[in-house]
This record gives structure tokens, sequence and C-alpha cells, in this order.
């Protein structure tokens, strides 16, 4: 942990060197991963578009990590991707945006539609065979692949589809959610879970989920109708009323303004409260 | 008086202040080194002292554990301890032990030909490429695993019946001993051959000489005079790769496999197809539980035998140079 502030530390001290007009603002932050390609791709926007003097730095060391930096001040905000825990007291989660969570096979997989039920089983290595999801598809042995506990994404799949039960000993736990899309391109029998911001690759399969697509449109505000869709949320510090001005300036932006609402869904995320234009 | 110095470099900068100012920085950096120890050693203790020897043993899903003492420190319950590290030092083993003597005979042959046999114009263009080779950061290797060989050995070497006879407890996907020692011989052999060769070079050309005049040939010269002179700096080379080795977490991290499970060579043929996770991955993948109390005495518990088997290394590959000494060269 001392280590990953360290490292916040000094690139943020790197981007404050960085040349800046007058007045510029440097915001801190740190966090999941899942939720970073939107954000990136909302910082961007804001500092080429709406305000040239603010400037981010977001580190993408995992949800828990963020609002564990945030704790401790070493970021002025986290990205998050599951839901406030006890362990996360004196913090504010504020909704951003929504994101899915896919259930992603390879292209060559016949299947097109998966129970949680059957999930839950698969990764909890009761079920190990494809030809046990449904006749007529693969026969072969089925290879489940997850993240390791450090990410956000393993958080909100243990709670939505394993009940909190860890998984089972065959499902190959990897560091990154890239690394797990990478895994299910190059095997024909794998499984594996991602947001929806890693979706559009020609060899991955989302599959639908109790007979809902995992798609942009079918993951509206509410009711959450596609069952692995989630809240991105972002964690400030206290009540949220200490941070800088600038920060809260952003958060409103990102949540209402309808170019941050199009910045989000072409990064692959889903905009939740933004206005249409 | 003082006339041997210019007098810029005079009395301001005599022997004595050099040498005092050397002794400083050596003291310093011998000084944090032991802080590095006692810290480590300190943060660790809480897991040995609950453990005790078994610590080092077998019983139990080591990830099991590994999650009911991250959650004992997070629920602020009385804090849980056990843990049993044999399946990690098992893999640590394994991977060491195939990588570092694959890449001990490999390298030996290879640095035998670079300096003895190849013709110059030949160990001209190796040299520079063994020492690149041995510069290269460990997570490229780690990337290269990951694209090419663990998809490799998952869709090609692995077949239907194999995965199905070991489904629900571990997947054979590639991710396994097999890649992982192949990487891992890889990233040491050039480190090994860069070394070897510096010793195999610096054998008294006189000694090699006078063996080719008695009318030994060029082989047996090279075997029973360069290669036997060169024992310290084989040694020695051999030493910093199993270090390299065991250390090794980015690559390793990403091609062994996740499972904290016992590859068992009785399971024949699939045994090379088995992940495991080594104990410095296992410091990666918990990273994020260093926040928990128990978890951070356990983490730094496994640090902690890393760094005992560096200084054991270190100091029996001092003992065997010492020993080897008489025979000369380096």
């Amino acid at each position: 942990m001392r280590i990953k502030s360290l490292a916040i530390a000094v690139i943020a001290l790197a981007g404050l060197a960085a040349p800046a007009s007058a007045g510029a603002v440097t915001l801190i932050g740190s966090g999941s991963v899942a939720a970073q390609p939107v954000l990136q791709a909302l910082f961007k926007t804001y500092e080429k578009q709406v305000k040239k003097n603010v400037h981010f730095v977001y580190v993408a060391n995992g949800g828990n990590a963020g609002v564990k930096d945030v704790q401790s001040g070493a970021s002025q905000f986290a990205g998050q991707a599951r839901t406030p825990l006890p362990s996360d007291a004196g913090t504010t989660y504020i909704k951003a945006f929504m994101d899915g969570l896919c259930l992603d096979v390879n292209k060559k997989n016949p299947l097109g539609n998966i129970s949680i039920q059957q999930a839950h089983d698969i990764y909890r290595g009761l079920i190990t065979n494809w030809s046990q999801v449904a006749p007529g598809g693969l026969t072969t042995t089925i290879d489940p692949v997850g993240r390791d506990t450090n990410g956000g994404t393993y958080n909100f799949f243990l709670q939505a589809v394993l009940n909190n039960e860890a998984p089972a000993s065959n499902v190959n736990a990897l560091t990154a959610d890239g690394l797990v899309v990478n895994a299910v391109k190059q095997d024909e029998s794998a499984i594996g879970y991602a947001g929806l911001a890693w979706q559009g690759s020609k060899k991955l399969k989302p599959l639908k989920v109790n007979g809902i697509p995992c798609e942009a449109k079918k993951i509206s505000v509410e009711p959450l109708k596609y069952p692995l869709s989630r809240y991105l949320f972002i964690v400030l510090p206290g009540d949220g009323s200490t941070s800088p001005p600038a920060l809260t300036k952003f958060i409103d932006w990102m949540r209402l303004s309808p170019l941050a609402g199009e910045t989000i869904s072409k990064a692959g995320g889903v905009p939740a409260f933004n206005k249409k234009k | 008086m003082n006339e041997e110095y210019p007098p810029e470099y005079g009395p301001k900068w005599s022997d004595q202040r050099v040498e005092r100012m050397l002794g400083v920085l050596v003291c310093t950096v011998v000084g944090l080194l032991l802080a590095m120890i006692v810290t480590v050693l300190v943060h660790a203790w809480p897991s040995f002292a609950h453990n005790g020897l078994s610590w080092f043993g077998a019983g139990g899903d080591v990830d099991d554990q590994l999650n009911a003492i991250s959650l004992s420190g997070q629920s602020g319950a009385e804090y849980i301890y056990t843990f049993h590290a044999w399946p990690l030092i098992w893999s640590t083993i394994l991977i060491t032990g195939g990588a570092v003597t694959i890449a001990l005979f490999s390298a030996l042959f290879v640095s035998v030909f670079i300096v003895e046999f190849a013709p110059e114009w030949m160990s001209n263009i190796l040299q520079p490429v063994v020492r690149f080779l041995a510069s290269v950061p460990s997570v490229i290797y780690g990337l290269i695993g990951v694209v090419v060989l663990v998809p490799f050995i998952g869709n090609n070497l692995v077949s239907e019946p194999q995965k199905a006879s070991v489904a629900g407890v571990i997947s054979l996907t590639g991710y396994s001993l097999l890649a992982a020692i192949t990487v891992l011989t890889v990233m040491i052999a050039p480190l090994m051959v860069s070394i070897f060769s510096d010793g195999l070079r610096s054998v008294k050309p006189g000694w090699v000489e006078g063996s080719l005049a008695l009318g030994v040939n060029r082989w047996r010269t090279t075997w029973k005079i360069v290669v036997r002179t060169a024992r310290p700096a084989i040694v020695a080379g051999t030493v910093l790769a199993v270090a390299r080795a065991i250390g090794e977490a980015v690559m390793l991290a990403m091609i062994s496999g996740s499972v904290g499970f016992s590859p068992n060579p009785a399971d024949g043929i699939i045994f090379i197809y088995e992940p495991s996770r080594p104990l410095a991955p296992t410091i990666v993948k918990n990273i994020d539980q260093l926040s928990s109390p128990p978890s951070n005495a356990t983490l730094f518990a496994i640090a902690s035998v890393l760094l005992v088997s560096a200084a054991f290394l270190s100091l029996t590959g001092w003992v065997a140079r010492r020993s080897m000494r008489k025979y000369g060269a380096a």
C-alpha cells in the first residue's frame, strides 16, 4: 500500500511539474480498472473541451486499493465498481455512470445464453463440461477464467454471481481484465467476465444472461433489467464537501452533461443520468 | 609541500578524506540493508510465531487459508494466521530447479562454443546479442509467454481427455509448469552465458597452449583445462541465475497459473501441464490485502523466506568459489 501511495505521489509530482497554464489544477485519483477506459475518455474530453486548466492523474490500481487511497488521503477521488462495504467508512459513493459485466465465451463456442445459476455452478466447479450447460454445443471441458482478488470486477462477480462463495480452484485468476479477455480469445473452451468497455472484439462473444443480451441499451437506469449491470462510482473522502471545487464541477459535468454522456457511450460505458442532446 | 598533487586537488581532497567519505557511504548501504532485513523479519514474525515449522509444511488449501487470513483482518474478529506454504514452496522448487538445470547445461555448451569454437565474426555477433538478452525486462518475456506460449500449450499440447481427467480440480489451459520453466530458462540462460564466457576467456592462454602442445585434442583441452579452471565463474553465474529465478515475480505471475496447487509427478505426463503458483508471484497477486494485518504478516513471511534463501545462496556461492580458487583463474 505504501508503495502504491508513493507511486501515486511521484506521478502526481510529475503532473505538477509539467508545464501548465496559470491557475492549473491537478486532480489525483486512483482505483477501479473496470472504470478506467471510460474515466480516461472523460478526462480527455474535459481537459480538451471544457476546462483546459484542469488536469487529471488516474492510477488504475484496483477499486479496493483506490478507496483505501481516498481514506488515507493519497488520492482525491477513487473509481469504484462495487457498492459500499462496511470497510469503506469515511467515504461517500457517488453514482457516476453504468456498466454491464458481460460473460464472454470464444466466438467458436455455439452457446448463446447462460443463466446466473449456470455461471455460478461453472465458477464453483460444479459444472465442468460444456455439454452440461447446453446440449448440442461443445463437449469439451470448461476453462473458467476470472480476476484475482485485486479487482473491483472480482468483487462484483463474487456478489452478483457467486453469492460471496469463493471461486473453485479450477478458475484461472488473472491479474488484469485485459488478460481475461485475451485468455478467452485464445481458448475455445474458455469463459470469462469483463466490462462492456472490453467487448467488441471479433473473437469474443458476450452471452445473453437469463435471456437478456449484454448490450448498452439493455442496461437502462432503473429497474436494472440486465442481471449483471451495475453502477460505477466516484468515491470522495468524508461527505464530499471537503473536495476541491474543480473536482465537484467535473463530477457534476460527468453525471449530467450531454457531451459527457456521449463520451461515456463511446468508451463502452452506459450513461445513467446524462441529459439527451 | 605536496608537490605531487595539482593545487586544486591538494590537501582539500586528501586520501584520508576520500577514504572516510567512502567508508560512510559503505556503512550507509550496509545499514540500509540491515534495516530492510530487520523490517521484513519484524513484519513477518506473527505469521511464523503462530505456525512454527508447519509454516513450511503441507496441509489444507493454501488459497483458502490466504482468503481466511485476509477476511479475519477486515472483519475485526480475532486474527487468523494458519498458513501452510508447501504448495508455493514446491512450485518454486520445481520451476526454479527445472529452469536452472536446463539453463546450466545449455549455457555451458553455448559459452564453450562462443569462446573456444566459434569463428571470430560469429562470436562478435553472439556476444552482444547474449548481453542484450540478459538485460531484457522480465515483463516482456511474460507478455510473449501469455500471447504465444500459453495458448500454444493449451490448444495444441493438452488433449481433451487430459483436461477432463482433472476437471473441477484444476484447469489445464496452458498456464503451466512447462510454460513457466521454458520462459524462465530463456530468461536466465543468457545471464549464465555472459558470466560463463567471461570466466572461460580469462583462463591463462599458456595453460591451453601447454595442453595443446602435449598433443591433447581441442575438445579434451577445453573440457579438462578451460572449463575446469573456470569453475568459480560457473558457480558464480549459476548462483546469480538461481537468485534471479527464485525472485522472479511478474513474469511467473503472468504464466505459471494462479492456483496454490502442488503439481504431482505421479500424475504422469500432465504433470508438466499443471498450474501452480510460486512464492514471489503470491506476493504480487495478494498485494491488495497488505492492509489487513494478518495478511500483511503472511506476505512479509513469504518475503522473508525469499530474502533468507537469497542470502543463503550467495553464501553457498562464496564458499564454493573459495574452495575452487586453487585451480587458478577468477
